[in-house]
């Protein structure tokens, strides 16, 4: 019994300090050392911000250089369908576009009233006039535990933490890091995801909370509702940091909501500066 | 003579370049469009394989920097995934210390040890020192697929074990 435990702990201790006749380094210093960086690094410690910006903007470059081959041959078979798609696409979208003449005047109708409407209950729109830049998406790695993507603009734009980040005009995140030229964007189906919702004509408010897959859930829906399928979900704005109405997905019948936006298929995107002041994050 | 030495030398260094390149790269093994839980963590493989079967060729300070770099790239604490791989990498040099003779069965096993602790030491630091959340079931799910997919890599990595062992400069 104690010889087996000698064993043990001959070989335990050996795995963990000796290094080896080709190995720098003992397992025992990089565990500790990985420890230590960890917990500098989750607490926050006022020198590690510029040197995790720095590494941050380091590495995200590399790594775009790293991840272009890669992208090359997805975008070479996709330009290849679409050409193949686009004479059936163009008849389709010239019979589209009919109809969407036909509803442009019915929409510059309701915008004048909305407008009016709005003037009437003296509105604050004011304070949501958009102020829109567009980055690049640098990396979009997945993960089965986040869901997150870098673009190519940061603090030097005028990025902040907590900007909304759009595709068109859906909402797909919002920015969780800056560095001095890149930010990171938590994707809606992150499962660190909050934003405040409301859809349906009674204009009900919930949570969206990421799960991790592709569809995030409604949360805080008032007692005993049902959610019905096909109802478009918008952003609240009661967080006073997203604008009211972007357009977010639409609800399904398990309660998940489909995203307008895939954040797979994310090359470009807009960050919307619009609403934010430094001092609020 | 020149050519070959720098041919073999690029050749023992391939499992390092690919451990280094799927940390920095945007390549990822996480298959949610064809099938919503099948992911897989591929460094854990190759660190697990070669730590165990030839630790000189993956070396403990660049499993380290491959970890850091995953970090950065995946957008976590630093020092996490780092720490991570360590894990797995003093597990396996245990088992290479406690025993003569491997086979793949032997490995298959102790490769489930050595994912379980390492993860469980994630899941319990990201949950417990750090703002982010991760979900047990997909934690667990990726730590089943990772053990489903090992004896693939181990036959791959194998074959590619025998072509350094046959090196004339080793």
């Amino acid at each position: 019994m104690s010889s087996s435990r000698d064993d043990f702990s001959i070989a335990f201790r050996s795995a963990l300090l000796q290094r080896g006749a080709a190995q720098k380094f003992s397992l025992f210093f990089l565990i500790i050392l990985a420890i230590s960086i960890f917990f500098l690094d989750s607490y926050g410690f006022s020198f590690m911000k510029p040197v995790r910006a720095i590494i941050n903007d380091g590495i995200y470059r590399v790594s775009l250089v790293a991840s272009s081959p890669t992208r090359f041959f997805p975008q070479a078979t996709e330009g290849i369908t679409e050409l193949i798609n686009i004479k059936n696409e163009n008849k389709k979208l010239k019979n589209e576009l009919e109809a969407f003449k036909q509803k442009e005047l019915k929409v510059e109708y309701l915008t004048n009233q909305n407008k009016n409407l709005k003037q009437f209950l003296d509105s604050d729109e004011k304070l949501f006039t958009k102020n829109i830049v567009v980055a690049k998406v640098l990396l979009d790695k997945s993960s089965p535990y986040l869901r997150s993507i870098i673009i190519n603009r940061g603090s030097k734009s005028g990025v902040l933490k907590g900007m909304a980040v759009l595709d068109k005009d859906y909402l797909v995140g919002r920015i969780v890091e800056t560095n001095y030229l890149s930010s990171r964007v938590l994707l809606l189906s992150d499962l660190n995801s909050r934003i405040p919702v409301t859809f349906g004509e009674d204009g009900i408010q919930a949570i969206l909370k990421g799960t991790g897959s592709s569809r995030p859930m409604l949360e805080y829906l008032p007692e005993e509702y049902v959610i019905e399928e096909g109802i478009d979900v918008f952003t609240s704005g009661k967080d006073r940091i997203f604008f009211p109405g972007s357009p977010v997905g639409t609800t399904n019948d398990k309660g998940e909501v489909i995203l307008f936006s895939e954040s797979s298929q994310l090359s470009f995107v807009k960050i919307d500066k619009g609403k934010h002041h430094k001092e609020d994050f | 003579m020149l050519h070959y030495r720098s041919t073999r030398k690029l050749i023992n260094l391939g499992p390092v370049i690919l451990l280094y390149y799927l940390s920095i790269s945007e390549i990822d093994t996480y298959f949610e469009n064809y099938f919503e839980i099948l992911s897989f963590n591929i460094q854990l493989i190759i660190i697990y394989f070669w730590s165990l079967k030839r630790p000189q060729v993956i070396g403990n300070g660049n499993i380290f920097f491959a970890g850091l770099i995953n970090d950065t790239v995946m957008g976590i604490p630093l020092g996490l995934s780092s720490l991570s791989y360590l894990i797995v990498s003093l597990v396996a040099t245990y088992i290479k210390n406690m025993t003569v003779n491997t086979s793949i069965t032997t490995d298959w096993f102790t490769f489930l040890i050595a994912i379980c602790l390492s993860n469980l030491t994630v899941l319990i630091l990201l949950n417990n020192f750090s703002d982010l959340s991760v979900s047990f079931i997909e934690m667990s799910y990726n730590t089943f697929f990772s053990l489903i997919f090992y004896p693939f890599f181990w036959f791959f990595f194998n074959l590619y074990n025998t072509i350094i062992t046959t090196g004339k400069n080793v």
